[in-house]
């Protein structure tokens, strides 16, 4: 029993002496003769199994013990990158070194383990080496420390560096600091950091580590690089595209410096080594992935400025359009671009033509980004919302539509409608080219009106009618017919014929009469001027009119003026020659609307002006009495006071009335006239420039409050008949009965503002969404 | 101070001398034209009957044709037109 036991004793002192980790020792001078005998007495005692398990055991121990903490214990943060760079080489080396003296443990253990012959796995791996291999990795991820990536970072990025710069600029080499390494030229460190930079990733690699512990530093590394890169190369120009810059970047550069990561320095990966080339592939989906996103993002974050530039931007637009396909972004692209419309274009800051120019370039660039006009429809609701309530957004599309010369992009557009409009038939033809709608289209909408309305039609869609449009422009064009001396009939007859193609004949049939009127004017004043009647009167002066047929004018605002005797003289006399002229007909003149050319002369000097007919009154009483109370003047000239002392600025800014008390105007004698007061003047001038481009109209919001009062005998007909309706049958019913004439198109929000008025005034009740009337 | 007025452009409105503002035919303001029409005053005119109603011309002269008998339709009287 003792002789056995002094012999097992010996045994376990050979089993140490092979496997000195049992010890917690790495070294021992055990040859492979020696390790064949040890062997031999193992397996004839029968534990080969149960000491390969203890060596595996005490392998992992010490792995834990020892390897895996003095390994992490390199990994301290460190701010200068040099030392991390050191660091992470040194640590990777010495545990390089540390694992080296395994193998002999390691081959040993092999071979045990091939006369185990149970087949079974070591840590999930066939062979000992690959279970070794397994086992080191899972040791050391176990204990990973909070600051890992600190120095592995550093390390990248002093290479990447080295790379980057070896690419980039190559071509000038004489540079005084290397820029790659940082170092003056002289004691350039590129090489050292080359040559360090391979052997620890092929050490890595080697050890399987290279993926688990620096991949995910890799990932971020790069995609830092990647996005500073792209802002570095794309900020603050539209006008090149840079994706294929990118794209080619990300290729050369940051492609061949993971290749020559993952190979160990070639910059070619070998054809057979799969796991390699996947890895590879794999990085590169990911990056050119996170390029296509980051690259979007950005020109997301500018779009608003692109959009405001385009057509200048359109490479950017193209790019974005290209990476639109590519990345998820569409829906942060609209919530973006909205954001920025809303904060930068919708505020009470921005005039309305600023807003209609940013809205029809918006318009331009996203039609551009995308044809179907999911995005622009989703993109521009608050921007049409917005317009809708500002009171001159027709009155700005109107005339920035009849705006002549270049800046008028909507004049153009008009123009271009014109031309494009013959060659529309073909469009059924092109049945095979048919894509789908988007996904986050709106299913209401038909995608064929979204794809064909143009600008012109989005900016009258705006809201939702042609007639306010063709009211607007009715009334501008009124404005312009009337306040012109000399009117360029041709111009604007282009113009009608430009915009009947575009709104249809019939709605813009009154602006035809206008037209009319204007010419038949013109030839009806030569033929009284020959008048045998009227040669007597018009031996002082001439005097035209303009003749308008009412009933196709918008309405005028109701402004009385008594005209000077002999003002009216000749209206009486022109009066009579038109009566003669045209049978049965005769005129109702509107003394407050003309021009009067007058000349002033004070002392020496002389004044030529075209007025209004009232001023021209005014300084004909003047003439006559060169100090007029306004009370006075109001008997006279059957002017209101308010008006009066209104409009009478107009002479004083011109330093020829002078208010000498209060209500009281005089006539200022030549010698004072020649110098007006300098700062004052210009308050007025203001005031009474504001006065002058005045609409002669009635204002729209005045003309529609008059045609809608057309409708209230219509619902108080039906509600005496119904008793009560809701708002919806009220406007139904009204679209059925009262639907002729332009200007009574009703859309229903505007039919229950009006009828809110009515509520308010006590003209009707509102129960339970019913309108009632009130019972009397 | 001397006023001098070179030349005066008025604006008048014009509109037919007659008892109605509406034509009894078509109901459009007799200053304003015929339904078949575009523009108003001398491509529309008006027309007297005997009976001192007036229409547009074009309106009384469908409806003439479109009756049996030369009335006027607002008094049922032969229709004469009246050239004053």
């Amino acid at each position: 029993m003792a002789s056995s036991r002094d012999e097992l004793k010996i045994y376990w002192n050979k089993i140490y002496y092979a496997f000195p980790i049992l010890n917690d020792m790495l070294f021992t001078d055990c040859s492979d003769e020696e390790y064949q005998e040890i062997q031999e007495i193992i397996i004839g005692l029968g534990i080969q199994i149960k000491i390969r398990d203890l060596v595996l055991v005490h392998i992992e121990k010490y792995l834990r013990q020892h390897v895996a903490p003095s390994f992490w214990a390199k990994f301290i943060k460190v701010e200068e990158e040099v030392k991390g760079f050191q660091l992470f080489k040194s640590a990777v080396n010495d545990l390089y070194e540390s694992l080296k003296n395994f193998s002999p443990i390691l081959n040993k253990l092999n071979t045990l383990n091939n006369c185990c012959g149970d087949n079974k796995p070591i840590f999930g791996e066939r062979d000992v080496l690959m279970g070794f291999k397994q086992l080191l990795r899972a040791t050391l991820l176990s204990q990973l420390p909070l600051d890992f990536p600190v120095i592995i970072n550093h390390f990248y990025k002093i290479s990447f560096n080295v790379f980057d710069n070896e690419y980039e600029n190559s071509e000038m080499p004489d540079d005084i600091m290397c820029s790659g390494c940082w170092n003056e030229s002289i004691d350039c460190n590129c090489a050292y950091i080359v040559k360090i930079f391979h052997d620890t990733n092929r050490k890595l690699v080697e050890l399987q580590l290279l993926e688990r512990l620096t991949g995910q530093v890799l990932t971020n590394f790069i995609q830092l690089r990647i996005e500073s890169h792209i802002q570095k190369v794309c900020a603050g120009t539209f006008d090149v595209s840079h994706i294929g810059f990118l794209e080619n970047w990300l290729d050369t550069t940051v492609m061949s410096w993971l290749t020559r990561i993952y190979c160990a320095g070639s910059s070619k990966p070998q054809p057979d080594n799969h796991i390699v080339l996947n890895a590879i592939s794999k990085f590169k989906q990911k990056l050119s992935y996170f390029l296509y996103h980051s690259y979007t993002k950005l020109r997301i974050d500018q779009l608003f400025n692109i959009v405001i530039d385009y057509p200048d931007s359109q490479a950017a637009v193209d790019d974005i359009k290209l990476c639109l396909d590519k990345t998820d972004l569409r829906s942060t692209l609209c919530k973006k671009l909205q954001n920025a419309l809303e904060t930068r274009l919708l505020h009470p800051g921005v005039n309305t033509t600023d807003i209609l120019t940013a809205y029809i370039s918006t318009i331009r660039a996203l039609r551009h980004l995308d044809p179907s006009g999911v995005i622009l429809e989703t993109v521009t609701k608050p921007v049409r919302s917005y317009l809708r309530n500002r009171e001159d957004t027709v009155r700005s599309v109107v005339s920035s539509l009849t705006e002549e010369g270049a800046g008028s992009e909507l004049a153009e557009e008009l123009v271009k409608f014109a031309v494009d409009n013959d060659n529309e038939n073909d469009k059924e033809e092109d049945w095979d080219e048919w894509e789908p709608d988007p996904v986050d289209a709106d299913p209401k909408v038909n995608s064929c009106d979204r794809k064909a309305s143009d600008i012109i039609s989005m900016l009258v869609n705006v809201y939702g009618s042609k007639e306010l449009f063709v009211n607007e422009y009715r009334t501008l064009l009124a404005d312009r017919l009337l306040g012109q001396s000399v009117i360029n009939t041709e111009k604007e007859i282009r113009y009608l014929e430009l915009l009947k193609l575009r709104f249809g004949e019939s709605q813009l049939h009154f602006c035809e009469v206008m037209l009319r009127d204007v010419s038949d004017s013109k030839r009806l004043n030569a033929l009284i001027q020959q008048d045998r009647n009227f040669e007597s009167l018009n031996s002082k002066f001439s005097s035209n009119a303009m003749i308008l047929s009412a009933q196709f004018w918008p309405p005028f605002k109701d402004e009385s003026l008594e005209l000077p005797e002999e003002i009216k003289q000749h209206f009486e006399a022109y009066t009579k020659c038109y009566e003669t002229l045209k049978g049965n007909r005769t005129l109702s003149w509107k003394p407050h609307l003309g021009n009067v050319n007058i000349e002033i002369e004070i002392g020496t000097k002389k004044l030529d002006l075209i007025v209004s007919p009232f001023n021209a009154t005014l300084i004909m009483h003047f003439q006559n009495k060169p100090e007029w109370s306004l009370e006075e003047l109001h008997q006279v000239m059957k002017v209101p006071i308010t008006i009066l002392r209104r409009k009478i600025t107009y002479w004083q800014s011109l330093g020829i009335i002078t208010e000498k008390t209060t209500d009281n105007y005089a006539l200022v004698d030549g010698s004072e006239a020649s110098k007006p007061s300098g700062s004052r003047n210009q308050v007025q001038d203001m005031i009474c420039e504001d006065e002058e481009t005045e609409s002669v109209m009635a204002s729209a919001h005045d003309q529609r409050e008059g045609e809608l009062q057309v409708f209230w005998s219509y619902i108080v007909g039906m509600l005496t008949n119904l008793d009560s309706l809701p708002l919806e049958r009220i406007h139904q019913m009204l679209k059925m009965f009262a639907s002729q004439a332009p200007g009574t198109e009703c859309s229903l929000q505007e039919l229950r503002q009006f009828l809110d008025t009515k509520v308010r005034t006590h003209q009707l009740i509102l129960q339970a969404g019913m309108y009632k009337l009130p019972k009397t | 101070m001397k006023v001098t007025i070179k030349s005066w452009t008025g604006v008048a409105t014009w509109r037919w001398i007659a008892n109605d503002d509406n034509c009894g035919i078509c109901r459009m303001p007799f200053d304003s034209c015929c339904p078949d029409c575009k523009l108003p005053g001398d491509e529309c005119p008006l027309v007297w009957g005997a009976c001192s109603h007036c229409f547009h011309i074009h309106c009384i002269v469908k409806w003439l044709h479109s009756q049996p008998q030369q009335q006027c339709p607002m008094c049922r009287q032969d229709w004469k037109f009246n050239n004053k």
